[in-house]
Formats: structure tokens, sequence, C-alpha cells
């Protein structure tokens, strides 16, 4: 009981006032770049092409090819709607055969055991969102030394560790449709919490810190009170979301979600608490998951890319690095029903900006 | 007894001859020199930490703690070499000394304090966790230098390096286990804590020596790892605890105490490993390999225990 | 007979400091920030919290009679999904409801005819039915969520009296097995199997049939526990939360069942169960920086393990 009541002391000793804090927790130590708070931003220079090449690759021009799609963690409805994209993407071109396998953990080790077994196993493409891009660097170059394909979704590697990469967004695009979504819903001077994955996961630590570079430059009359860890389990958030509520009661006006798994649980605390329209949820999340807040006028928005299309780019992609078709120096690249995009960061193909879902469109999409 | 132990080890042993086989009938990319020494490479961190785990669990114990100081470890070095700039070797070995460190606090709680290794270790893996999470403020440490990559990438006589760190502590494991005074109290304590006691074997210093060894090894494991994805993070070796458990049960090790040898571990490991890539390769995924996995587990179990009934008759 | 009353006593001690603590919590934390016992955050965490409580009380019965199951989160995310699937594939609501019971119960009397009739030990059985279950969960839904879940399922949202019922199932379910083992002869054969299974053969009893039905009682419970799960929210992940059987298995240990078998009761794993909800949303309050959180939770769950030890020793 004593040790207990020592245990309590020292907890107490901790707890150093929010405020006092300059960094937004779970943010990374990265540079950041905020976009301009209004208007257009010129599209950044492609630059000059960054990534690796495979090494003697068997010429696959046309040729049917055998790839295997290896996502951060199976298991989640994120990661179903980017293989159900591939898998339309397959169908389209016919001479592409992907297949969906990953860890069931979000875990960096058994990722690598993944890629490592593929490339034993002699598949002529790999496609990968990796769980930590310095982690997954070796096993992927080891991987293209063996004459292999390598292209990114999602989450990326070091850029010498694959080829291209098929950005969804780029991080200071996602942190100003965030940020200024959260800005036009609780006015520019209300109160927010964050709901995260962990602070380990390299792109949500990366939006962080780039909302806080935007926020303090566009909106810096915002107050962030505080960063949960919710992990990528949906009862652990709407917990994390409820205690938010009932901590900081009518000072809490906002709460991000930083994954497609926080934000649909933090939309239902706010249901269940009966706050509709008095707390906001801006957050990243597919649109199924938000329909029932969305059309039931609890939740205004919901932010994110089309994951079939990240998927499906990812595809079409992998096809016409293989083909030859998108090559070092491109600015451009066709992919499929989506059209031209853009090559920015000297090897990413750019997705387009985020979307912002709302009650007008949101019954149009299904993933 | 030892009969029993060593009929579960020959049939551990045909069971891994039977899936070796099999496999390399799947896939002719399985049975080669590069990808076996590639698997040895990818089971070692599991592998070292699954050696003193026998020794806990041949105690009746269990450290449930591992993957928690193999990412508190991990994260030392980081945080030793980058943030406090220290020269890598001395970081290296400071994250050594906290491991074992880590793993002599385990052994207190447990001795001293009679509280029974599961629950003593399952709030020593929330901690340590913890701890690795409030040192490293959830940041990575990257940038290692090329000569750090060697353990965990490199090679030394065609084998790869950490091979031969893994061969030194299974030597060692063998040698303890079987051969020494140390190793028959070991035993003593899982048949009978209270007789072992009272036949003056030295039952608390080791224990105490067992799980101070098992937090060593996994600091071990965490440089190991760290070098080998040229990386740190909080939540390294998250649930490797559960791999290495069920490789040290599958290899015979009772889970009751008094029983087990480090061979029937590495035969168990072995096996897992190759289960993991052979079925990989010949196109099972890996939720289907998980699934097989634990229906081995099983059945490795049961004809060990059947033959085993028909043998005491 | 006076074995028994010895457990009464030693387990009582340990919800005495349970409630204490989880007092002291609660006024400590009050008097920081008075909204931690406003009745919202209370109903919080008992909601949030409680299909841990309720899978505790399973676990307890199945430590008190000398096993263990590392599957239980596993089995709580694959119980879930089939709740889920049934009710998304035109089936009734109660057919949803109930179905997780009964397959729970098989699945896990499967498991304790292993135990029992084949001497498999139940931490590999259960380890073994972990790889299986969560391997097969993937397999079978190919990792995709399930939502458009009908109006009228969400279990968990209902209120009676104006108390959540998650509320009602956890205190409930905790006022009946505490009943069943202390007053019935099969809860006295529980403990019996779990401190000294020759003695309870030589007794009369069938240590066998009482872990079967032990682990079918487990599997039932741990089915109530996966509905109150799956009816929280909208969707139903096809993932099990990671760790959910170590919380689990803390809450049953640090409620005083002992790990080695015979000793014991459910109150008291509900109270820990409780307690943890409470020090992980306290924490949050009395503003502990988010990355030494868990830190701080491991210390205080290394603090109860050892202040229960201490009074241990002095009890006994």
């Amino acid at each position: 009981m004593k040790k207990l009541m020592t245990a309590l002391l020292g907890a107490s000793l901790l707890s150093t006032p929010v405020a006092a804090q300059s960094a937004w927790t779970g943010g990374d130590d990265q540079p950041t770049s905020p976009l301009a708070c209004s208007g257009e931003s010129p599209a950044p220079e492609p630059g000059e092409y960054n990534g690796g090449a495979p090494e003697n690759a068997p010429d696959r021009k046309g040729k049917d090819i055998t790839v295997v799609d290896i996502p951060k963690l199976v298991g989640v409805g994120y990661f179903a709607s980017t293989a159900s994209g591939m898998q339309e993407a397959a169908k389209e071109l016919g001479n592409i055969t992907i297949n969906t396998d990953g860890p069931t953990r979000a875990n960096i080790d058994e990722q690598i055991t993944f890629v490592d077994n593929y490339i034993t196993s002699g598949v002529d493409g790999i496609l990968f969102a990796a769980n930590d891009p310095v982690a997954i660097a070796p096993v992927l170059k080891k991987a293209l030394a063996a004459g292999i394909n390598v292209v990114g979704y999602d989450a990326d590697a070091q850029a010498d560790a694959r080829q291209w990469f098929v950005n969804q967004a780029l991080p200071n695009g996602v942190a100003k449709s965030m940020m200024d979504q959260l800005a036009s819903e609780i006015g520019e001077e209300g109160s927010f919490a964050i709901v995260t994955s962990t602070f380990t996961t390299p792109n949500q630590a990366r939006w962080i810190s780039e909302m806080q570079a935007y926020t303090e430059k566009c909106h810096p009359k915002l107050k962030f009170l505080e960063t949960v860890e919710a992990q990528e389990d949906n009862i652990l958030s709407f917990n994390q979301a409820q205690t938010l509520i009932n901590k900081y009661g009518d000072e809490l006006k906002g709460i991000l979600g930083m994954t497609s798994v926080a934000t649909p649980a933090a939309a239902e605390a706010v249901q269940q608490n009966g706050l509709c329209g008095k707390v906001s949820v801006v957050g990243l999340a597919l649109p199924n998951a938000m329909k029932p807040y969305i059309n039931g006028d609890c939740i205004k928005s919901t932010i994110l890319w089309n994951t079939v299309d990240l998927g499906y780019a990812a595809a079409e992609v992998m096809r016409q690095v293989v083909d030859g078709t998108l090559k070092p120096g491109d600015t451009t690249v066709k992919a499929g029903r989506l059209g031209e995009l853009q090559i920015v960061n000297q090897s990413q193909v750019l997705l387009g900006a985020p979307k912002v879902f709302t009650k007008d469109d949101i019954n149009d999409f299904d993933f | 007894m030892t009969r029993i132990l060593i009929r579960h080890e020959a049939i551990l042993g045909i069971l891994f001859a039977v899936a070796l086989f099999v496999m390399a009938a799947q896939s002719d990319r399985f049975l080669t020199t590069a990808n076996l020494l590639n698997q040895a490479r990818l089971m070692t961190e599991v592998g070292l930490i699954a050696i003193p785990m026998t020794f806990v669990i041949v105690t009746g114990g269990i450290d449930l703690s591992v993957g928690s100081i193999l990412g508190l470890c991990a994260i030392l070095v980081g945080v030793f070499w980058q943030n406090a700039g220290l020269p890598l070797p001395a970081a290296i070995g400071l994250s050594l000394l906290a491991g074992t460190a880590a793993g002599f606090a385990n052994g207190l709680i447990i001795t001293r304090f009679r509280v029974p290794p599961l629950i003593a270790t399952l709030a020593t893996l929330a901690l340590y966790r913890g701890l690795a999470e409030g040192i490293s403020q959830a940041r990575s440490v990257r940038g290692y230098p090329e000569w750090f990559a060697v353990l965990g990438r490199g090679e030394f006589l065609g084998i790869p390096t950490q091979l031969w760190l893994f061969a030194l502590v299974a030597l060692a494991g063998i040698f303890l286990l079987r051969f020494t005074a140390f190793g028959r109290t070991t035993y003593a304590i899982g048949n009978s804590e209270a007789a072992a006691e009272f036949s003056g074997l030295p039952v608390e210093r080791t224990k105490l020596l067992i799980y101070t060894a098992s937090g060593f090894v996994s600091a071990l494991a965490a440089i190991v790892f760290v070098s080998r994805v040229s990386t740190t993070r909080s939540d390294m070796g998250n649930g490797i605890e559960l791999e290495v458990i069920t490789a040290v049960v599958l290899g015979g090790t009772s889970i009751f105490g008094g029983r087990g040898m480090v061979i029937g571990t590495l035969i168990g490991l072995c096996l897992m490993q190759i289960l993991q890539n052979g079925l990989s390769l010949s196109g099972v995924r890996g939720d289907g390999t998980t699934v097989v996995i634990g229906a081995v587990l099983i059945v490795a179990v049961l004809i060990s225990n059947i033959l085993g009934r028909f043998s005491n008759d | 007979m006076s074995r028994r009353s010895f457990h009464a006593v030693s387990s009582l001690g340990q919800e005495i400091l349970l409630v204490v603590v989880i007092l002291a919590l609660f006024a400590f934390v009050g008097a920081v920030n008075p909204r931690f016992v406003s009745e919202n955050n209370l109903t919080s965490i008992f909601v949030g919290n409680a299909y841990i409580a309720v899978a505790a009380i399973g676990m307890s019965l199945v430590i008190v009679s000398g096993n263990i199951d590392v599957s239980i989160g596993a089995l709580i995310g694959v119980l879930a999904v089939i709740s889920g699937l049934l009710v998304t594939s035109g089936y009734p609501i109660w057919v949803a409801w109930l179905a997780p019971l009964l397959i729970g119960s098989a699945i896990n009397a499967l498991v304790g005819c292993l135990i029992a009739f084949a001497r498999v030990p139940s931490i590999i059985a259960t380890l073994a039915m972990l790889s299986i279950l969560s391997g097969g969960l993937i397999t079978f839904t190919g990792g995709r969520w399930i939502s458009g879940l009908p109006a009228g399922y969400q279990l968990a949202q209902f209120r009676l009296l104006g108390v959540p019922s998650p509320v009602w199932f956890m205190v409930g379910m905790t006022i009946v097995a505490a009943l069943l083992m202390r007053y019935t002869a099969f809860g006295r054969s529980v403990y019996a199997v779990g401190s000294n299974p020759e003695a309870a053969r030589a007794s009369g009893i069938s240590p066998s049939s009482v872990v079967v039905r032990v682990f079918a009682i487990h599997g039932a419970i741990a089915g109530v526990a996966a509905v109150l799960f799956a009816t929280q929210l909208q969707v139903i992940q096809s993932t099990t939360p990671v760790g959910l059987e170590l919380v689990i298995i803390t809450a049953s240990v640090v409620g005083g069942v002992s790990i080695l078998g015979g000793v014991g009761t459910v109150v008291g794993s509900t109270l820990a169960a409780i307690l943890f909800a409470a020090i992980g949303s306290s924490l949050i309050f009395l503003n502990v920086s988010a990355y030494w959180l868990r830190a701080v939770q491991g210390v205080l769950i290394l603090a109860t393990v050892l202040a229960d030890m201490a009074r241990r020793r002095r009890t006994g």
C-alpha cells in the first residue's frame, strides 16, 4: 500500500501542465514545409530521379508478371480497400497477377520476413507499404539486387531502396486539409485534441508535425490540448475519445482522428455523448465507416484519398515500371482510369490532393 | 524421464525431416544453402532468447518481459549513442548492462518478493515497454555506421555473423544445462522447488542468475536486431515472447518445469522457421501459415503424449 | 473445509485491498480534476472496459482450475466477427447475439478436451489456438471490416434504468459466477481440481470433466464479451486488439486468482479490471506525459502486485 502511494506520488510528479509543451505530442523531428494559407500552392518541381533500379532484371515488357503486395498489416479496412483497387487494375491490365499477403500486426520484423520470403520465391515485383522506412530498406535493396521491381505506396521506404513510391497525398497537403477543415468547423480559436495510432508510426508522426507547422503559420489561435495513443484498435480509440470528452468538457471543440480506425470511433463517442454539433470530429477515415455519422448529421466531413484508387495507381505504376513506360526523368505518368498523375519529389507519383467527403457526395463512394 | 525426453526430440526430429522433405518437394527454391542461411539469420533474435527461456521454463517459471527488454535495449543503444553522444561500442555495452539489470530486477521480484514469475514479468512487460517509449519519446534513431551493420547483415567465413553468436550462446546453454551443477539445480528447482531448497541447493541464486541471463541475452538480441534493421523504435520485439515460448514448448520443454533440453528448443525453433518459410515459398499466405504452426504445435505434443503413454505401460 | 475458509479469507483481503485502491485512486484524481469522478466519466470507464471484466470472469475460472488461456483475445475477435457476419447476412439479431456464446463454448470445450483427455498442457493448447484463431480470422474475412450493422443490434448501447447494459452484464455475471463458485458443488470441484487434482479424484470428482466444463463456460462467457465488444461501435474490426489476452490474464491474477490454481474469486478479477481501466483513464486526467503513460501504468501494476504479495505474507 505504501508502495502504491509512492507510485501515485511519482505519477503526480510527472504531471507537467500540457500548456508548457512546445511541440505537439506524437510528431516527428523531421523538417516541415507548411503550404500557403490560401490559394493553390505551386506544384513542386519533380527534380532528379533518386529511386533505385533493379539489377539485371529480365525483360518483362508486356509479359505476364506475378506481383506480391505486402501492406503494413492485413485485417484493417484501409488495406483491404487498397488491395481491391489493385485487383481492379489487375483485371483491366490482364497481364499482372497480384497477391496480397502481410503480417497481422504492424510489425517491422514480420514484414521484413514476408519480403524476404517473397524474394526467395521469385516474384517479378513487390508492392509495399512500409512499417518503417529505414528498417525495410535493406531487404528491399536485396529485392532490387535480385532483379525484382519494387514500388511502394501509402508509406515510403528510403528512396534508393525502391524504384517509385505512389504518394496518396503530400504530408503538408494532408496537414492543410485537416487543419483548414477543423478551423472551419470549430472556429479559429477553438481547442482540439488528437487521437493517433502510436507515436512511432511514421506517417502519423509526419502529419502531426506538418499540422503543427501549418497551424502556427495559418491558424495561430487554435489551441492544441493533447495527443492520445489508441493503437489500431477501435474500442481503445473510442475509450480514449470518451476520456478526452470527459476530461475537457466544454473546452473541447474538436477531435482530430489520425487513422481510419480512430476517426469513426471518435465520431461514435461524440454521438453517444449527444455532442453532435458541439464537438467536431475531423480526420482520416474510409467513407463507408463514416456514413452513419455524416448521413445522421452528427459529423460534417471525413478526409481521405480514395484508397481504392491508391491501390489501383500502385498496380498501374508497377506495370509501367516493368514495361519501361515510366522511367527516370518523366514528369507525369498515365494511370488507367485515373488519367495523368504528376511526378513529385524526385521519384514519387502523386495521387492528388486529399479529398474532403461531405454529406453531398459521400454516398457516391463505396470503400 | 530421459527416455521420454529423447523420444520427444526424436519425434520432433522426424517431424522436422518430414517438413524439410515436403517443403523441398513443393518448391525448388527452398532447399538451397542461401535460403537456409538466410532463414537462420532471420530466426537469430528469437533463437537467442529461446536459450535462456529454456532454462526459465525448466525451473517452472516463465519470462514474458523479454520482448519489452529487447525494445528497451534497442532504444537505449540509440539514445546513448546519438542523444548522449557516446561512442557506439560504449552505447552497446551500456545497453547490454541495462538489459542485464532489467533481467536482474525480474529475478529480484520473483525471488525476494516471491511474486509468481508470470505475474512479475507481466508487470515488467508493461513497465519496460513503457520505459522504452518514455525514454525514446517515440523517436527513432537511425544512421548507424557501416561497421555496425556487419553483425546483423554481414558474413563471417560465409556464414551470417549473428549465427556465430547464436551458436556460441546455444553451446553455452547446452553445456550449462547438461553438464554442470548449475544445470542440475535448474532441473531440481523445476521438479520440486521445496525439495531443492530442502536439499541445500542454491535455489534463489540460481533463479536470480537465470532471469538475469534472460535479460542479458534479450539485450544481445536487441543489438543484433538493431544492426539488422539499422534503426531503433520503441515497439521493437513486441509480441516476440509468444514466439519464443512456442519454440521452447514445441521443443519438448515442459511448461510445468523439470523437463527440457536446449537441443529440443533448437529443433523446435528450426521447425517453426522452415514451416514459415517453406509454406510461404509454396504459395501459402501468412495467415494460413500461422494456422499450420498452431496445428503442428498440438500434433507434436499429442504424438509425444500418446507414445509416452504406451512406453509407460 | 478449513482450507476452503482460508481461501475465502485470503481472497476477501484481496478484494478489500482492490476496493481501497480504487477508491483512493478516484479520490486522488477526483481532487486534482473533479471531472474524473463525473457520472459521464465513471460510465465511460465501466462501459468501455466491461468486456474485459466479463472475459476475466471466465479466465478466473480457468486459472482457478489450474489452467490458463492465452487465446482469449483471438477468440473474442473471432466471435465478434461471427456475430457481425450473421447479422449483416440477414439472420435475426438474437441469433447474432446468441451464436457467439454457443460457438465460443463449443470451441473451448474442444480445447478443454485436448487439455483434459489428450493431456496437452493448457498453455500449449491455447498458444496453438491463438495461432489457429488469429490466422484463421484473416483467412476467413480477407481482412475486411464489417460495417452496415442494422439498427437494434448494438446491445452494448442499450440502457436499463439509466445504466448501460455492459455494466449490467459485468455486475450480473460477476455475482452469478461468484455464487456459482462459492455455493455449488461444481464451484467447489473447480477449487478442488485446481489445488490438488489427485485429492479431488480420490474424493470422487472427475478432474477431466471439470476442466472441460470450465472451458466450455469460459467459452460462453467469452461469447458474451465478444458481443459486448462487437456491439459497442458501428464497425467490427477483423483483427483482435493487440495484447488483449495479457490484459485479461493480468486482471485475473491481480484480482487474487493464484496462477498455481485453487485460489481466488471472480469478484477480485472484476475489481482488478475496473482498477486497470481507471488507471488508464486517470493518467490522462493527471496530464502524465503521453510518452511516459505506459511506464507509469507498468509501475502501478507492479506496485499492486507487490502490495498484494506483502499483504499475503502478513496474512499467510
